[in-house]
Order: structure tokens, then C-alpha cells, then sequence
């Protein structure tokens, strides 16, 4: 009886305090969490994300329910996540950098900004790669790029979607090796990548670590250059950017979880806590990389100037992008 | 020798007790989800993904597959005895099996659909078996143009065959054409038709569009119908008549084979074997004007189609790991999930997860079929209650079922709208099926012709010095040709009526 008067007096609190715009981290959650994917299921954001609630809501106490807001190229997402209330309950998935170029890309009329995210825990950072069929007449990066060179415009080169990282990754080679010009071809997502390779309709494939490893491991494909500044563990053969020559070509596509801007202090911290430990938990390091995903943690200040290092660079290779001359 | 130890070792694995009720479980879900309109497959094995984090990869694999194939055969129910299609791939069945509802044979219309599906289902898996790793290659020829000139011939079949009503067709296809430009540029991401309205960016969502043309259009029909016009059946026989049987087998067989060729064509999608599957039994029948009023080969072909087509899909995704469909694609990231990437090296990396993966496709078509013979008795319950009831729970469904798709609001207004319109173009005879086709192949077609000119730099000649294209385009042209071709005498003798001097040996005219 005493009991239920305590609870109830509680209750009433909690209401005051959330109504008045203070919300207590001690009574949060209260209910199940939202976590937003802005792609399709079955994409690898969409795995990370599966895996880390099935962990993070043990530690949480209540669901955490993964959903999918795709299409788009993210934007339709990002934008549902802008509109939210920002109460902890409804969180999401930023890609790095398509989330930038969703927003510096005047075409897509974004309707937020930068600033409409607050950052809370990174999860993945998969390096760019650059790949070709294993009987491919490019055997090393040199030969792709002299190749280029010497008959610009014609090597037909596949992005995983228009200003996504991969994208951005063929501007940041041409800008390093003057004279190489790729005919871009936008393809959605890693699968059909494969499938224009392995059809012979494309020549040469610019996507990320994770998404071709095993095929690279298993002699299928052939990696010609990881753009990071040191050699994955999912491809140890394959040379780094720097090793063969174009250091400044560094590219990857990270994913993390951000909230709707206005987070309450005490809320972002329980939630950057409980995710914090659920990705440093081996079972969540284990399942991401036999997925092929590399476990890359940064939270606080530390993801948040990378979102505002990665905006910047985004925003050079953004307008080029729209201003060169073979689209 | 070695690939059918394997099967067998597979089966022994496939059958053991454990993996036998998972693989139960799943059909009984997956038959679930397919009833409830607007869940279609891809959402529900999505949704249904944690349910298997705790078992082992093999079990969980056998399961999802499980839940995926029942869905597939589980929207022939609603789409029969409701004419709602419970998932997108049974819009086509709606057209006679709800006719042969509305006729009293609701129970063989589902009976011919669970046997089609079966055998589509244990042929396609017997394909499956024997000629994957050649035919996937194959499958990997047709890359944008070759894609774009398929469905570009896809849609010209489904115009071409539409008879006297081809010009409405064409009309219709190019407002589904149309209505798929709606949102985000796929190519170039600008907003098109958006009007600045968020929820526009993304396209008008198809299961929404496809719930309101079929669904809240036929509750509007059946409102203003007069009461005795209320669909009562009585399940007196499941399985079809000598006659029935005769009619169906050829469409049976058909439909496999169309089903299974094309769930090699990564891709396509669940949608365009059912259609094309009709419309090929449309155009063999001797007494092509029965379709649409309850013609059991209406039936027989699409079903046999959908689920080939589903086992069939398997073949690329299992041999290449490339998914061809929505659904394909949410079991591949479960494949993941549990550590295992589909493609040329699965086989000999997994055999033993591969083949007991395999096995479990033939138990799982048994088990379809061993629960939905005896279940249609259940499911057609659903007719005995009475008009008003039935058609607010259907309404309640959909509109629960559009609200679920992405938990918004904008989707039920879009089904309602749709529902309206679909009235109208019931009313005043303009076929809804080339409109849903446009509206699902708009956004394929338009990516691979762009697609297509990237590769060539904006040059057209693309699409003639490919000659895997340039045949499928030429294909595409003389369906219409021809089927105008067809028409023209018709036209011819107008004309000779009106004065022109046309020598005839024939008697009249219309």
C-alpha cells in the first residue's frame, strides 16, 4: 500500500520533471528505445545495429527495437530522426560521411543540418577499398591508374551510391594522380557491385573493407589498395594507399549513433555508457568481425570532431563532385 | 555422386526433431505473416530475425527460410477468399481465385494454389540441386542494359497481351511508370514530384498503394453492392474436379518454369513470374475471356510461379551471394548475423549448413503443404461471418497493416487515397494490374537505363551493339507490333465503311 503511494508520488514527479524539460537519467528509459537504421534490413549498418541492441538492451533494461527507415540513400531516415523528440527514446545510425553529403549536397534539399545530430558512440569504421575481378588486366593500383591516364574517361568505375564515401574516395585518387580520369558509374550497395563485376559490365570497384573480404581473402577478387593508414586484418595482403604511392588517400565509412539535437545531459550520458559497454563486450567485438566489421569506439569530443573533421573534407570533395566536368 | 551424399547427409540433419520443428515454426509464421496484409515477407523475417539469435546458424537459417516461403504462399489466402493481397507477389492470384471464391470454389482455388506452390516449390528445389553453380553464372550476363531491355519487355508482354483493352494498358502502365518517379532521384538525389513534403522523398510506398487499389477499393464495391451479394462459400471440395485438373496441370507446369527461369534473374523481384505467368496461360487458353471470371489457370500459374520463382531465388544468392529480392536480402544479412557469407565458396566451406539448408526446402514445402490443406477449411471461416464484419476487419488490417509498414500515417492516407482511385478505374474498366507493374518496375527500369548510360558515357548505342539487349529489345517491339498488328484489320474494315474502296471478300462488318 505504502508502497504503490511512494511509486505513485514517484511517478508524478517524473512527469513534472520530464513536462518541465528535466529529464532525471535515473528514470530513463522507461519504456522501449527506438534505434533508427537508415537503410534497408540486411545491410551491414543494419547487422551492427542488431547485434549491438541484442547486448546493450540486457544492460539497459528495456528493448531496444531496431528500425528501418531506408531509402533515399539514407536521407529519408535522417531526416525522421531530425523531426524527433529528443528524449533518448528515439535514436539512430549516422553514416559518415553520406550523412554529411546528404546535407551539403544542395540538390537533396536536405531539411537539417549539421548540427541536428548529437554524436553519441561511433560503432564501425570500415577503410575504403579498391578492387577488380581476379583476372583483371590491373594487377597493382599502378596499372588502374596509369590506365586512367592514358585513356581517361573510359575505365567504368562503380561507387556504392552518388556522393556516398566511395564516391568521394575515386575524386580524393584523380585529385592525388593528375591526369587519371574514372567513368563513374553509381550502382546501389555492395551486391550489385558484385554482380556488374562478376558480369564483366563494370571494370573496377571502389567500396569498403567489410563488405568484400572474404572474397579478397578467398582469391575471388583482388584488392589493390585499403584506403587507410595501416593494413586491415581482413586483408593483410593488400597494400595500404600510402604503400603504393597516394598517402593523402584516406577514406573509410563509419558508423555510430547520434540523437536529435537537445539531448539532455544525463540522458546522453546513460546512453553513451550502456552502448559503451555493450560494444566493448566480446561477444559484440566477435560477431561484428566475423561479419568483417572493425569494432572503432570514439565517444565524447572525440566523435565529435570527427563528425566535424569528416563534414569538412566531405564539403571539399562535395563540390567537386557537382562541378566536374565527367559526372 | 558427391553432391547427392551430401543431399542425403542433409536430409539426415534436415530431419532430425530439432530442426523439423524450426523448420515447422517457420512455415507456421511465415504462413501468418503472409496472410496479414501489409506485412509481406521482407518485414516479417525481419522482424522475426532476434527470434533466432539463440539458436545455432544452421537452425536459425532453416527457420528464417522457412518463415520466407510460408509467407510467400501464405497472401494466396487473403488474396483468394478476401481479395486483399496479404503480400505483393499474390496481387495477380486475387484476379480469378477470388472470382472462384466469389463462385463458391474458394476451397479448390486454395487447394490448386497449395498444390501449384508445392510443386513449384520441390521443382524448383530439385533445380536447385542440379544446376545452380552453371546457371547462376549465366544469370551474371545481364548486366543494366540487358536489364533494362527485360523490363522494358516485360511491361510491352503485359500491354500487349491485354487484347482490345491494349491501349488502356498502355496508359495504365505509364501512370504506374509515372507514379514511380515520386521521391528521390535514384541516380542524382534531387527531390522529384516531392513537393517538400518529407514523407514524398521516399517514393509512395507500394504495398500502401497496392492495399488501397485492391483492398479498400473492393470494400468500396462491395458497400454499395446490394446484401444478398455477400461472398458465402461452402468448402464442399478442396481438391479440383477431372476437369479442373486438366486445365491446371499445363499452367502448373508453366508456372514453374516461368517462376523458376526468372528467380535466376537477380533482381526481378516476386511480382513480375506471377504476372507473367498469367498472362502467358491468358494468351495459350483456348477461352481466354474465362480469365477473370474465376479461371482456375489463373490460379494455378501464378502460384505455381511465386513459390518456383522463391526457391529459385535461392540459386543466385546461395551460389553468388547476390540477393535478388527485398526478402533475399534480410536472410542474407542472417546469414551474416551468424558468421557466414553466401557465395561460390559456401559450398565447400559449409557443406554441411548448405545442404541441410537445402534438404529442409523440400521439408519445408511438405510441411506447406501437409498444414494448408487441411487448414483452408479454417481460413475460409473467415467467409462465414457475416458482410459488415468481415469487411471492417479487413479494413482494420489494412489500415493497421499500411500504419506498420514504417509506424506513419502517411501511408494509410496514401492507401485510402488509392483505394479511391482504384474505385474509379474499377468503375470505368481500366485494368489495375499494368499500373502496379509500372508503379514496382519504374524505379528498376530507370536505374539500369541511367545506370546504363554511365557506363557508356551517355552513349545510346549501348543498348543495340549488346546483342543479349538488342534481342530482348527487338522482342519487346514486336509483342506491341504484333498485338497492334491484330487490331488493325479491325480497324482496316472502319475504314472501307467509310467510303474508302477497300476490296473485301467478307460478308459484314462490325
Amino acid at each position: 500500500m505504502m508502497k504503490s503511494l511512494v511509486k505513485r508520488a514517484l511517478a508524478a514527479v517524473a512527469v513534472i520533471a520530464a513536462s518541465s524539460g528535466i529529464a532525471l537519467a535515473d528514470d530513463f528509459p522507461s519504456r522501449p528505445v527506438q534505434l533508427m537504421v537508415a537503410f534497408p534490413p540486411g545491410g551491414s549498418t543494419d547487422v551492427g545495429a542488431r547485434i549491438v541492441a541484442s547486448i546493450a538492451e540486457k544492460i539497459l533494461g528495456k528493448p531496444i527495437v531496431v528500425l528501418n527507415k531506408g531509402g533515399a540513400g539514407g536521407q529519408v531516415g535522417w531526416t525522421d530522426m531530425a523531426r524527433q523528440k529528443p528524449d533518448g527514446y528515439y535514436i539512430g545510425y549516422i553514416n559518415l560521411p553520406a550523412t554529411n553529403t546528404v546535407v551539403l549536397d544542395p540538390e537533396r534539399k536536405a531539411t537539417f543540418g549539421v548540427d541536428a545530430f548529437v554524436p553519441i558512440i561511433n560503432q564501425v569504421l570500415d577503410p575504403g577499398i579498391v578492387w577488380v575481378r581476379a583476372d583483371s588486366p590491373y594487377k597493382t593500383l599502378k596499372d588502374l591508374v596509369d590506365a586512367a591516364k592514358k585513356a581517361p574517361n573510359t575505365i567504368r568505375t562503380a561507387t556504392t551510391g552518388i556522393l556516398g564515401d566511395d564516391h568521394l574516395a575515386i575524386l580524393m585518387l584523380e585529385e592525388a594522380a593528375p591526369g587519371a580520369i574514372f567513368r563513374i558509374v553509381h550502382l546501389e550497395g555492395g551486391a550489385a557491385q558484385l554482380k556488374e563485376i562478376m558480369g564483366g559490365h563494370v571494370d573496377v570497384a571502389f567500396d569498403n573493407v567489410g563488405s568484400v573480404a572474404p572474397r579478397v581473402r578467398s582469391g575471388e577478387l583482388r584488392g589493390l589498395a585499403v584506403m587507410d593508414h595501416q593494413r586491415s586484418k581482413f586483408v593483410p595482403d593488400v597494400p595500404t594507399m600510402k604503400e603504393v604511392g597516394y598517402p593523402t588517400v584516406i577514406s573509410s565509412s563509419t558508423r555510430g549513433i547520434a540523437a536529435p539535437k537537445g539531448l539532455p545531459q544525463p540522458v546522453l550520458k546513460k546512453l553513451e555508457e550502456v552502448l559503451k559497454k555493450a560494444m566493448e563486450d566480446p561477444e559484440h567485438v566477435q560477431k561484428l568481425e566475423s561479419a568483417g566489421l572493425a569494432v572503432k569506439i570514439m565517444v565524447g569530443d572525440e566523435y565529435a570532431r570527427y563528425y566535424r573533421e569528416i563534414h569538412e573534407q566531405a564539403k571539399k570533395y562535395t563540390e567537386w563532385a557537382k562541378s566536374r566536368p565527367h559526372k | 555422386m558427391d553432391m547427392l551424399q551430401h543431399l542425403v547427409s542433409g536430409f539426415g540433419a534436415a530431419l532430425s526433431p530439432a530442426y523439423l520443428a524450426y523448420a515447422f515454426a517457420g512455415c507456421m509464421l511465415g504462413t501468418l505473416i503472409g496472410v496479414l496484409p501489409g506485412l509481406g515477407p521482407a518485414a516479417g523475417t525481419a522482424i522475426l530475425i532476434p527470434l533466432t539469435f539463440k539458436l545455432d546458424p544452421t537452425g536459425a537459417i532453416i527457420m528464417l527460410s522457412a518463415i520466407y516461403y510460408g509467407a510467400m504462399y501464405g497472401g494466396t489466402i487473403t488474396s483468394v477468399l478476401i481479395n486483399v493481397p496479404g503480400e505483393a507477389a499474390s496481387v495477380i492470384t486475387c484476379i480469378d481465385g477470388h472470382q472462384m471464391a466469389r463462385q463458391g470454389r474458394a476451397g479448390t482455388a486454395l487447394g490448386i494454389a497449395a498444390i501449384g506452390s508445392f510443386v513449384g516449390g520441390m521443382v524448383a528445389t530439385i533445380a536447385l540441386v542440379v544446376v545452380a553453380p552453371p546457371l547462376a553464372q549465366m544469370a551474371l550476363r545481364f548486366g543494366p542494359p540487358e536489364f533494362f531491355a527485360l523490363m522494358l519487355f516485360g511491361l510491352c508482354l503485359v500491354s500487349g497481351l491485354a487484347g482490345r483493352s491494349m491501349l488502356a494498358a498502355l496508359l495504365m502502365t505509364v501512370l504506374g511508370l509515372l507514379l514511380a518517379m515520386i521521391g528521390i532521384d535514384p541516380v542524382r538525389g534531387a527531390p522529384r514530384f516531392a513537393f517538400d513534403i518529407p514523407d514524398l522523398y521516399d517514393g509512395i510506398g507500394f504495398i500502401a498503394v497496392v492495399m488501397g487499389l485492391f483492398g479498400i477499393s473492393e470494400i468500396l464495391l462491395a458497400a454499395e453492392a446490394p446484401v444478398r451479394d455477400v461472398v458465402r462459400t461452402k468448402l464442399s471440395r478442396l481438391l479440383p474436379s477431372r476437369e479442373e485438373w486438366r486445365r491446371s496441370l499445363g499452367a502448373i507446369g508453366r508456372g514453374t518454369g516461368i517462376g523458376f527461369a526468372l528467380g535466376l534473374i537477380p533482381g526481378i523481384g516476386a511480382i513480375v513470374p506471377t504476372f507473367m505467368a498469367y498472362v502467358a496461360e491468358k494468351r495459350l487458353s483456348k477461352t481466354p475471356e474465362r480469365f477473370g471470371q474465376g479461371a482456375i489457370e489463373g490460379v494455378a500459374a501464378p502460384e505455381s510461379a511465386n513459390n518456383a520463382y522463391a526457391n529459385a531465388a535461392m540459386i543466385p544468392f546461395l551460389t553468388l551471394g547476390i540477393p535478388s529480392s527485398p526478402t533475399i536480402a534480410v536472410l542474407m544479412g542472417a546469414f551474416i548475423i551468424n558468421g557466414i557469407t553466401p557465395g561460390p565458396f559456401l559450398f565447400q566451406e559449409r557443406p554441411d549448413l548448405v545442404w541441410a539448408v537445402i534438404a529442409s526446402f523440400f521439408v519445408g514445402n511438405v510441411i506447406l503443404l501437409a498444414l494448408n490443406l487441411p487448414l483452408v477449411g479454417l481460413w475460409a471461416k473467415l467467409l462465414h461471418l457475416p458482410f459488415q464484419y468481415l469487411w471492417v476487419g479487413v479494413l482494420l488490417f489494412c489500415v493497421v497493416g499500411a500504419y506498420s509498414l514504417q509506424q506513419s500515417t502517411f501511408d494509410v492516407w496514401v492507401m485510402i487515397a488509392f483505394g479511391i482511385i482504384g474505385y474509379v478505374f474499377r468503375k470505368v474498366d481500366l485494368p489495375l494490374a499494368p499500373l502496379v507493374l509500372g508503379l514496382i518496375l519504374g524505379p528498376a527500369i530507370e536505374k539500369s537505363l541511367r545506370t546504363s548510360l554511365e557506363m557508356s558515357a551517355g552513349d545510346y548505342s549501348i543498348f543495340i551493339t549488346r546483342p543479349l539487349c538488342l534481342g530482348l529489345l527487338i522482342a519487346a517491339a514486336a509483342v506491341l507490333v504484333g498485338a497492334a498488328l491484330k487490331l488493325a484489320p479491325n480497324a482496316l474494315r472502319r475504314l472501307s465503311f467509310s467510303g474508302i474502296p477497300v476490296k473485301s471478300n467478307e460478308g459484314g462488318g462490325p
